[in-house]
């Protein structure tokens, strides 16, 4: 029997709310994402060419969908017109792997073992996902004082193997980042 | 040059192109060994699992993105074993799918493979069998695929935005994540499972796969012609790409590998 690949751990500092509903016959809504930290503008440079959203830790055992990502806006969901006045700051996708196919054990994720192992590190290793929010980002820091983030997440392919679609947003942290 | 494979837009392919490149997807389809389709669809995901994605730490502490390169090469051997099946002439290049073109953001996927038969067989372009033995649980069945609305694909200004990057780790993290998209849409679901290209594990048995992945690769030659050939991090050339026995280096240049994806190709 193969071992299913479980969520990681929670993702932090979040309120989660659950939606059951299908817009469409094409997708489906999962867990909504809000950050309960905020970024404080003043700790912010007062110039940057280019800020990005960066979300570190994002796993990708399961479905695949679509993350969008919205920016001082709370209330966003699967119905959100995705537009810079929605705070809207871009979408990034996960390519899921579906779930378990193989045996026990299959999907656990080993540390790469010494600098001498010439294999590569497991595929399901964590990854890194941005999106380059500039516009957005600096609306919001001319028009507040903080900066919270909202993800929506619109689940789009799955196999019989995913065990949880509604948990499938799982990452471990967010980060703001300028450059000049 | 005059040797060099042309991949066209598989909406402009001609009847004997479209014709001898169905001739080679239904007979490889038919090849359980390592010559056939199943094979190729196999290095992928189940049961073998060498696609490269995102970054992975491979024997050293060098973090690599090798995912333009691995699919690369994996696309090579995959033409190469579809035309030792088709016919020598015309001689069989993988077409690639612009999801970014007015014709997708009308049609979604293309008729060659949206075509369920062609003169009353069933069309290998539309789908392929999945046989998978050792994958738990077993897999035996024929690709699924239910697209998203045409709508929803990239535009081609999202398509210019990523190429103007200018940083190659920039323009393949950005490219790879349109990639990731494409995936769930062209899988996509029918309320109760989703399509193959939408997983990992099964994407490449769908025959789209190649010509999607073939568009990726179109990208990243446009992407070459525009920032240099070998605008690649140093310290990823000597990686190899298992298990085609290349060396990043090696597919970095299309033309070197034997094919381009020139418009238009005329010898005098």
């Amino acid at each position: 029997m193969a071992t299913k690949k479980k969520p990681a751990k929670s993702t932090k500092g979040t309120t989660k709310t659950a939606y059951t509903l299908t817009a469409d016959k094409a997708y489906r809504v999962a867990k909504i994402y809000k950050s309960t930290k905020t970024a404080s503008v003043d700790a912010m440079p007062s110039e940057y060419v280019r800020a990005d959203i960066e979300f570190i830790g994002v796993q990708h055992a399961g479905a695949s969908y679509e993350a969008r990502v919205f920016v001082n806006n709370p209330n966003a969901n699967a119905e959100t017109q995705l537009i810079q006045g929605n705070g809207y700051a871009g979408s990034f996708y996960v390519f899921g792997h579906g779930g378990c196919f193989g045996d026990a054990g299959h999907c656990d994720i080993h540390p790469h073992r010494d600098e001498f192992d010439p294999r590569r590190s497991h595929p399901l290793e964590p990854i890194k996902k941005f999106v380059i929010a500039t516009d957005v980002i600096k609306a919001a820091a001319t028009g507040g004082s903080s900066i919270n983030i909202t993800v929506v997440p619109v689940v789009t392919s799955w196999t019989e193997q995913v065990e949880d679609i509604q948990d499938c947003l799982q990452f471990d942290h967010i980060n703001l980042v300028t450059y000049y | 040059m005059a040797s060099l494979t042309v991949r066209k837009n598989v909406d402009h392919l001609g009847a004997s192109e479209l014709k001898a490149l169905r001739a080679g997807y239904a007979k490889a389809q038919t090849i359980m060994d390592n010559r056939g389709y199943n094979y190729y669809a196999g290095l992928h995901g189940i049961p073998n699992w060498f696609c490269w994605h995102h970054s992975h730490v491979q024997g050293s502490n060098i973090s690599a993105n090798l995912f333009l390169p691995w699919h690369r090469a994996y696309l090579l051997h995959f033409e190469k074993a579809i035309r030792d099946q088709s016919p020598a002439i015309p001689k069989v290049g993988l077409p690639w799918w612009d999801w970014s073109s007015s014709q997708s953001h009308i049609t979604g996927v293309p008729t060659a493979f949206s075509t369920a038969t062609v003169s009353g067989q069933p069309n290998p372009l539309f789908r392929a069998r999945i046989v998978a033995p050792s994958a738990n649980p077993p897999i035996n069945r024929m690709t699924r695929r239910f697209p998203g609305s045409p709508a929803q694909l990239p535009t081609a200004a999202q398509v210019q935005n990523v190429l103007n990057l200018s940083q190659f780790t920039d323009f393949t993290n950005q490219l790879e994540n349109i990639h990731d998209g494409i995936h769930g849409w062209t899988g996509g679901n029918n309320g109760t499972v989703g399509g193959d290209m939408g997983s990992v594990a099964t994407a490449a048995w769908d025959p789209i796969f190649w010509s999607h992945h073939c568009m990726i690769d179109r990208l990243w030659y446009l992407w070459q012609l525009k920032h240099g050939v070998a605008t690649i991090t140093p310290g990823l050339l000597q990686m190899v790409l298992t298990p085609f026995g290349l060396k990043v280096q090696d597919v970095l240049s299309t033309t070197q590998l034997g094919y381009t994806y020139a418009v238009s190709f005329v010898q005098l």
